[in-house]
């Protein structure tokens, strides 16, 4: 059986009403502000946030003390010091919480090797097989909000329901309710049988299912939406002239409480990448794009190590106030080689305003395919115009092929550090 | 402005000048439709800035003018009236219209505008429409469809030949090339590069006509103007310079394979569920050629296989060509013969599909390379 048809029968068994509510969202409380607080107790109870602390900062986590005055994620940073004038607020430790998150996914792991994290805080986990030695799905989600409190000496809420969409909306009713009239303590565990699901649903505000954002959500409320409930009334054709096919459909499957995603524990490879965080942010377009062609480079090597090649190309920007932005183009052929990935890279970077200050830069290659199997169309002639997309034409690609490939083999043998690209092959010096 | 009509007539004038007034209007505010009534023929106009649809339809004029409509709302509503009589009014600020008990009072859109393309005079040609229209469903299918990469690929060159017309089309991958005997649109030695939109839609306008319907054409340098029955399409021609596609024909083939159309369609369709994104260039159908006729096979890593036979003859030696089956797929269905040869070279070289007996028509495919 395939994975295709795993699927489709999953999707079949989620819409049986009988079907158990074996899924796990786990999402940690203000993880990155937590973390702080952690590692220096002396900010215990204080409102403190993470984030960038120059005049154009935003808030990437605050602490349940800080969203009492009204900080939350997202916001500037001065609006947030407006609301708030104690606030504490440090620059943020990825290094660390990464760390964190590592040994989070660890605990995780010791109750079902199902175990799909999402993010650094956040992670989806299918316990139908852990029953007989951990008990019912509300007594997992209860032990595991105990182990991770015990093991880190942080807390999280966990929903529980016969979807990722369910479980993920019930984790989000767990958390301590944080609005501006104060924080309260929230359930932390939340589980969601069959029989409930759809008024639960239907109370949701439409702004948290997955995929409807700022901008949706303002689309949706011209139509009079706030609610799934409102949403229902809006045909599937209405989705779809609104949001295009494949997302319209998917928001309305969505809506409906159809989702047949299951936890994918070990995601196949889908994209290889390179990211490096700088000592000093960087605003010069030259500069970035002389870096993202080297990291480029070294994404190519990893490709033809694992004999794979991808279409799509992204780059990753975080500016120095954190905000983080992503970019892709997808060519019309895989693209293999240092010289195509970085071309692209490069120009991508180029579409940026990147006067804020980039603190960290990365550039990924997805859509994977084997290199055996990832096939490429040829051309009858020349395409007319090959300019826009960076893909190189046939011919020189192969070259291009050769060479890296070779220089991959002299690296090999005498170090990383024994072949760079050559001064003016990029428009600039050789080495960062 | 004042006049009465079938609902039927008037809505399907809305759609097909509506057809014009899509998505890629450059002006502000939504899509518009011109209303303008002179008499009793009232000319129903949609335009973006590169395609003008114009539709005369008669009615009962009571008072002559002009004025434009949001065009899909009045498709809309024309389109939920009850069928009937509808009555229309407009003024400069509103139109009203009615049927039976409904009424509608739609404001007249502010800031919106009609492109108007060249007013086309001179001399024009008459096509027999159905034979035009087959020749089109053959040959616009290579045509580009996302004009970002080469705008010059998303036309169909219509091209004078010294005993008819040819139409070639071609997307890079592909390219598809149709004579058409004794039919002379163009001066000798002409052409013109026409938007493979604007072509769909005389399809679409010819529909299940005959050979009787005239088909009228005209053209000048920067436009083209194709009338039928009541409707006027023009059309801006694009830019090329076209690929120069007769040094792409291959001068001879060493090896074809020779099987029924159906069969070898059915089994592309069939082989080809297997390949999720019908746009995924990268998992090719492999056909592998043998005396008794072919095998597809279609591998995916994440999917399974599929595999099929399909009996014929080929005239040469075990071979394997790799093809994007939609691209494949897209040639046999362009063929009117019941038997269809497919000619290869080897695994990188263009293969050709035709129909036997079926000269006029070619379609050829460039393989996918496996490594």
């Amino acid at each position: 059986m395939g994975a295709g048809d795993r699927r489709a029968l999953s999707a079949v068994q989620a819409a049986a009403a009988g079907a158990p509510s074996d899924i796990l969202h786990l999402d940690m409380d203000a993880f990155f502000a937590s973390v702080e607080v952690l590692d220096d107790p002396t900010l215990a109870g204080k409102p403190v946030v993470v984030g960038g602390t120059g005049g154009r900062g935003v808030v990437a986590s605050a602490s349940y003390a800080a969203r009492r005055f009204g900080v939350f994620s997202a916001m500037p940073m001065a609006e947030a010091r407006r609301r708030c004038p104690g606030l504490i607020a440090v620059p943020g430790r990825f290094g660390r919480y990464s760390e964190v998150s590592a040994a989070l996914m660890g605990l995780l792991r010791e109750v079902t090797p199902l175990v799909e994290p999402v993010s650094l805080d956040e992670a989806y986990l299918d316990v139908s097989g852990a029953h007989g030695l951990w008990g019912t799905s509300e007594q997992i989600a209860v032990a595991l909000r105990g182990r991770v409190h015990a093991a880190l000496a942080l807390s999280c809420a966990v929903g529980v329901g016969r979807t990722k969409l369910i479980a993920k909306l019930a984790s989000k009713a767990a958390k301590p309710p944080a609005d501006e009239g104060g924080t309260l303590a929230g359930a932390g565990v939340l589980i969601v049988r069959a029989g409930e699901e759809e008024a639960f649903l239907l109370g949701q505000p439409i702004r948290a299912i997955p995929g409807v954002g700022p901008r949706s959500a303002e689309r949706l409320a011209r139509y009079g939406i706030a609610t799934v409930a409102d949403a229902r009334q809006l045909e599937r054709a209405g989705f779809v002239r609104l949001f295009g096919s494949s997302h319209g459909n998917a928001l309305c499957d969505l809506i409906a409480g159809i989702d047949p995603r299951r936890v994918e524990p070990e995601r196949e490879v889908r994209s290889i990448g390179h990211e490096e965080t700088f000592a000093s942010d960087d605003a010069d377009l030259a500069s970035l794009q002389r870096k993202a062609r080297r990291m480029a480079d070294a994404v190519a090597a990893r490709c033809r190590r694992a004999a794979v090649v991808g279409r799509t190309v992204t780059v990753k920007v975080r500016f120095s106030d954190f905000s983080t932005i992503n970019r892709s183009r997808t060519l019309a052929h895989p693209a293999a080689t240092g010289a195509e990935i970085g071309a692209v890279a490069a120009a991508l970077l180029e579409a940026l305003e990147l006067g804020r200050g980039v603190r960290l830069l990365g550039v990924h290659v997805s859509g994977l395919v084997s290199r055996d199997e990832g096939a490429e169309q040829l051309e009858l002639f020349p395409a007319a115009s090959s300019e826009p997309d960076g893909s190189l034409d046939a011919g020189t690609r192969e070259r291009r092929l050769e060479l890296e490939a070779a220089a991959d083999a002299v690296r090999r043998r005498f170090g990383e550090g024994a072949l760079w690209p050559p001064r003016g092959d990029d428009g600039g010096p050789a080495r960062p | 402005m004042k006049f009465r009509t079938e609902r039927d007539g008037l809505l399907e004038a809305l759609v097909t000048a509506g057809r014009a007034a899509g998505s890629r209007g450059g002006g502000m505010g939504s899509p518009s439709i011109q209303l303008s009534l002179r008499g009793n023929q009232l000319e129903v106009t949609g335009s973006d800035p590169d395609l003008v649809i114009d539709v005369r339809t008669g009615v009962v004029g009571e008072a002559d003018g002009v004025t434009l409509v949001p065009s899909r709302l009045v498709g809309d509503i024309v389109r939920a009236l009850e069928p009937g009589t509808v009555g229309v009014v407009a003024d400069e600020e509103e139109v009203r219209i009615s049927s039976g008990r409904a009424e509608f009072v739609v404001r007249v859109p502010v800031g919106a505008e009609i492109s108007r393309l060249s007013q086309l005079e001179g001399e024009s040609i008459t096509l027999p429409a159905a034979r035009f229209a087959e020749g089109l469903r053959q040959v616009v299918r290579a045509a580009l469809t996302d004009d970002t990469r080469a705008p010059q690929l998303t036309g169909v060159l219509m091209v004078a030949t010294e005993s008819g017309m040819r139409l070639v089309a071609t997307d890079s991958y592909r390219l598809a090339l149709r004579d058409l005997e004794g039919l002379s649109a163009l001066e000798p030695g002409a052409e013109v590069l026409v938007p493979a939109r604007a072509l769909t839609e005389i399809q679409r306008l010819v529909g299940s006509g005959t050979d009787d319907t005239p088909l009228v054409f005209r053209h000048s340098e920067l436009d083209a103007v194709f009338e039928i029955g009541e409707v006027r399409l023009t059309t801006r021609l694009l830019r090329g310079p076209f690929p120069d596609y007769q040094r792409l024909l291959p001068p001879s083939y060493p090896y074809a394979l020779t099987t029924d159309r159906e069969e070898f369609a059915g089994a592309l369709r069939r082989v080809r569920l297997m390949v999720r994104d019908a746009k995924d260039a990268t998992t090719p159908v492999r056909v592998t050629f043998s005396p008794e006729g072919a095998e597809l096979t279609v591998l995916t890593a994440e999917s399974g296989r599929a595999v099929e036979r399909v009996d014929g003859r080929f005239s040469g030696d075990e071979l394997t060509v790799a093809f994007n089956p939609s691209y494949l797929l897209d040639g046999v269905e362009a063929i009117r013969s019941e038997t269809v040869l497919l000619q290869v070279i080897d695994a990188s070289k263009p293969a050709t599909l035709r129909g036997d007996g079926e000269d006029e028509y070619s379609y050829l495919l460039m393989p996918v390379r496996v490594s």
